[in-house]
């Protein structure tokens, strides 16, 4: 299954295209699958467990829809969706941050000068 | 002067009733460092900022009490959109049926 169900109505309020929506859709999907995952990932690491049961629950765990794998989120820029170069404190890509920094929109931060 | 294992394990045993954690002499490994794991969920979908609240919203809100906001934008966008008609440059019209193969391929 190489598609998976977005959200129909499109929930998110930064700025938008299908590759920020594609990511949220990741989280949202990594959010509900975790306790299994995190479950399944428990069994793979019990050596007390059986190792007929282990190889199940890691071949269970390598089957599971790729959305659901935390590896596939990445921090993208909620101004200008960049994938790249994105201060994951201010979750802005470098020149967006840089020019929100500028204009004053971000409290605290400012130029430095001495 | 070495302590025998067996009263070092007596010692670990009552460490880990007093302080409640799992008696393991061996090492050997549970996986209870995965449960052990806060859930990342939470955090992780919250990243983006939820839609609040739109331009369509805001109207709506005034439309309850009979007042009328114009949508510059919207309006904008239309008048763009009607002098592109007028100059024959619109889009074309929605078709209903899939094409068939006697239509003119370009």
């Amino acid at each position: 299954m190489s598609f998976f169900k977005r959200a129909k109505k499109l929930d998110i309020g930064c700025f938008i295209n299908i590759k920020t929506i594609r990511d949220h859709t990741k989280r949202v999907a990594f959010a509900e699958a975790e306790a299994q995952r995190q479950a399944l990932r428990y069994a793979v690491r019990n050596t007390t467990l059986p190792q007929r049961t282990r190889a199940i629950a890691q071949l269970q765990l390598s089957q599971m829809h790729c959305y659901t794998r935390p590896t596939q989120i990445r921090n993208r820029c909620i101004m200008g969706g960049k994938g790249r170069g994105v201060l994951s404190d201010f979750k802005m890509s470098r020149f967006n941050f840089r020019l929100e920094a500028l204009a004053g929109n971000i409290p605290g931060v400012k130029k430095a000068s001495w | 002067m070495s302590v025998p294992r067996a009263r070092i394990l007596d010692l670990m045993k009552a460490q880990c009733q007093l302080f409640s954690t799992t008696f393991n002499p061996d090492g050997i490994r549970t996986g209870n460092k995965i449960l052990r794991e806060r859930l990342k969920g939470p955090s992780v979908v919250s990243y983006y900022p939820r839609k609040m609240f739109t331009y369509r919203d805001f109207m709506t809100e005034f439309k309850n009490l009979d007042l009328f906001v114009e949508n510059e934008e919207e309006a904008d966008r239309l008048e763009h959109l009607a002098g592109v008609k007028a100059r024959g440059k619109g889009a074309p019209k929605k078709k209903n049926a899939p094409p068939s193969p006697h239509d003119k391929k370009r």
